[in-house]
């Protein structure tokens, strides 16, 4: 049951956040513009922050009362102790691993190539079609994945935003705390085997992912 | 005048501030100049791709640029092939999806894009159009990206050093591709080298430029004799380039005809028939005589009249050989001769002596046929 909560969510969570993630990581890549390293250093914020801190910030701006609250708003986003909630969570813990990860994808793709397809006549959109995002589609897939493992790991900003309700928000990580704290070992073993073996099929298809190809697949 | 190109730019580079005024009719146009000069830049310029540049840039009756008015096309409006240095094919795609990648071009230049088949014949590329582009030779590479540009339709293809990568054989081979590319498509080039023999047979028009600056423009033959441009040239030795029609395939090679009543012999190569020949011939490879040699192994010998002696000058001081332009035949084509200073001034030669030029076929190098 956690298990396929857990992969639920973090693959909403996935889908949520690649593409503010693609976004920021083509900004930070190819753009330079007036407080750039402000924002780039915003984004990278929740890596380094303690989850539970981004889980407080969350909560207070979901709060009733909070700017995005149903007071305020006039009605009820319905996130809190939701698996919207946790969705959310992880898509905010993810961003800075998945916009680095773009980034990184993008600045690989030279810009001379991209000059080369206007100078044949294709446009700026096209150009990004047709040139860019074929070059760094291996990067965007890892940035993919990465995203998609860090969503499934997270347990500090989910539990204070979705709380920790069993069938509804409690996710694989939440549930082996939950079976820890209540002494039910074997489960909890069970379920952190669960997490190695997917933990270590998504690093290594990122591993895989971000290996130069000799040539294209 | 609208079938010709007008520029007047000024683009700020970091070491200086580079300036080019050109206008002309010819089609065939040459930049020349060591690296470091600007070529690119000016290439850069032209393909849309440097935003810093001011001025004016009108191609056959379009206007590119003109700051004045604040008219600036972006690249893809400007219909330019750009065949960079290095290039810069696409590694998602092989080389037919290379070649299709200016599929994109406005309609209105729909009409004057040859087809890919016609391209990759003319370049001899069809047997690869399935390669991955990984797996290609230097060679093959610039052959690729010259048929991209092509495959556009462009208006005007912009070449810079596309084989300054390769060893000079390589290059030497790829000329006759290029001079092909010139008479299948005759489109408006505009070609950057630091070759001046590839600039002498690509080129009607060339701009010499040196930081930033444009030393000399002209022909191509008369250009590269000046005196203040003679040393740039001077480091690979000066070379004759030459076309002549061939009269006769003998078994010993080509014979040329050079002037009314005045003939060439040049080898053949691997080549059984040509109708016109493309060679070289370094200056230093030419004797001079001033009476009718006779007994010689030599098979070429022209009578001729020195038009002009020019002396290399290092720090105002005379070094180096002197360069001997000789009018031959009645037509009074010109070939330039490297001699020293002391055969100069033992032979007394002057403008308006009667000489002979003496020089091997096998000196003369077969640059292009067809």
């Amino acid at each position: 049951m956690a298990l396929f909560l857990s992969l639920k969510v973090a693959l909403a969570a996935t889908v949520v956040v690649l593409p503010p993630g693609i976004l920021l990581g083509l900004l930070f890549a190819r753009r330079s513009f007036p407080g750039k390293s402000a924002l780039e250093t915003m984004a990278y914020l929740p890596l380094v922050l303690p989850p539970t801190a981004v889980g407080y910030l969350l909560l207070a701006l979901l709060a009733r009362d909070g700017p995005l609250g149903s007071r305020t708003l006039g009605f009820d986003l319905d996130i809190l102790l939701s698996w919207k909630g946790a969705v959310l969570a992880s898509s905010l813990m993810a961003l800075p691993l998945v916009a680095r990860t773009a980034r990184i994808a993008f600045e690989g793709v030279s810009p001379r190539l991209e000059s080369m397809g206007r100078t044949l006549g294709m446009g700026p959109l096209r150009v990004f079609k047709e040139i860019t995002l074929p070059l760094a589609r291996r990067g965007l897939l890892a940035a993919g994945v990465l995203g998609f493992s860090r969503a499934l790991g997270e347990f500090g900003a989910t539990v204070i935003v979705a709380g920790n309700i069993p069938g509804k928000t409690q996710t694989l990580a939440l549930a082996i705390f939950n079976d820890l704290q209540i002494g039910r070992d074997e489960e909890a073993q069970l379920l952190v085997g669960i997490t190695a073996a997917l933990a270590f099929v998504a690093v290594w298809s990122v591993e895989f992912l971000l290996r130069r190809p000799r040539s294209r697949a | 005048m609208s079938d010709g190109i007008k520029l007047d730019l000024k683009v700020p580079l970091e070491r200086f501030t580079l300036e080019l005024s050109w206008e002309t009719g010819e089609r065939w146009l040459g930049i020349f100049g060591h690296s470091g000069a600007g070529k690119t830049t000016v290439l850069e310029t032209l393909a849309g791709l440097r935003s810093r540049a001011t001025g004016l840039i009108r191609v056959f009756g379009t206007t590119w640029l003109d700051s004045a008015r604040g008219v600036c096309l972006p690249p893809e409006g400007r219909g330019v092939g750009y065949v960079p240095q290095d290039a810069l094919l696409f590694p998602h795609r092989n080389v037919l999806g290379n070649l299709l990648a200016g599929a994109w071009r406005l309609p209105a230049m729909e009409n004057r894009r040859p087809s890919p088949e016609r391209v990759m014949e003319v370049l001899e590329l069809t047997p690869l159009r399935d390669a991955d582009v990984a797996d290609l030779s230097g060679g093959e590479k610039q052959r690729v990206a010259l048929a991209r540009a092509l495959c556009s339709g462009p208006r005007l293809l912009l070449m810079d050093e596309p084989f300054a990568g390769l060893d000079l054989p390589l290059r030497r081979r790829i000329l006759p591709y290029l001079l092909r590319v010139q008479e299948e498509f005759a489109l408006p080039t505009l070609y950057v080298s630091h070759d001046a023999t590839e600039m002498k047979v690509l080129s009607r028009e060339v701009a010499v430029l040196a930081e930033g600056r444009v030393l000399a423009r002209g022909r191509p033959d008369e250009v590269f004799l000046q005196s203040s441009i003679l040393p740039m040239v001077l480091e690979e030795g000066f070379e004759n380039v030459q076309e002549g029609t061939v009269r006769e395939a003998k078994e010993s090679g080509f014979l040329l005809e050079w002037e009314p009543d005045l003939c060439i012999l040049v080898p053949k190569g691997d080549l059984k028939s040509a109708r016109k020949v493309v060679f070289g011939l370094r200056a230093e490879d030419i004797l001079l005589a001033l009476r009718p040699p006779e007994g010689l192994s030599a098979q070429n010998v022209l009578p001729g009249v020195v038009r002009g002696v020019r002396e290399e000058l290092q720090g105002g001081e005379a070094a180096g050989p002197v360069l001997v332009s000789v009018a031959t035949g009645r037509g009074g084509r010109a070939l330039v001769a490297s001699i020293t200073r002391q055969a100069l001034s033992r032979l007394a030669l002057q403008e308006g002596v009667q000489v002979h030029l003496v020089f091997k076929a096998q000196s003369c190098r077969v640059l292009a046929a067809r």
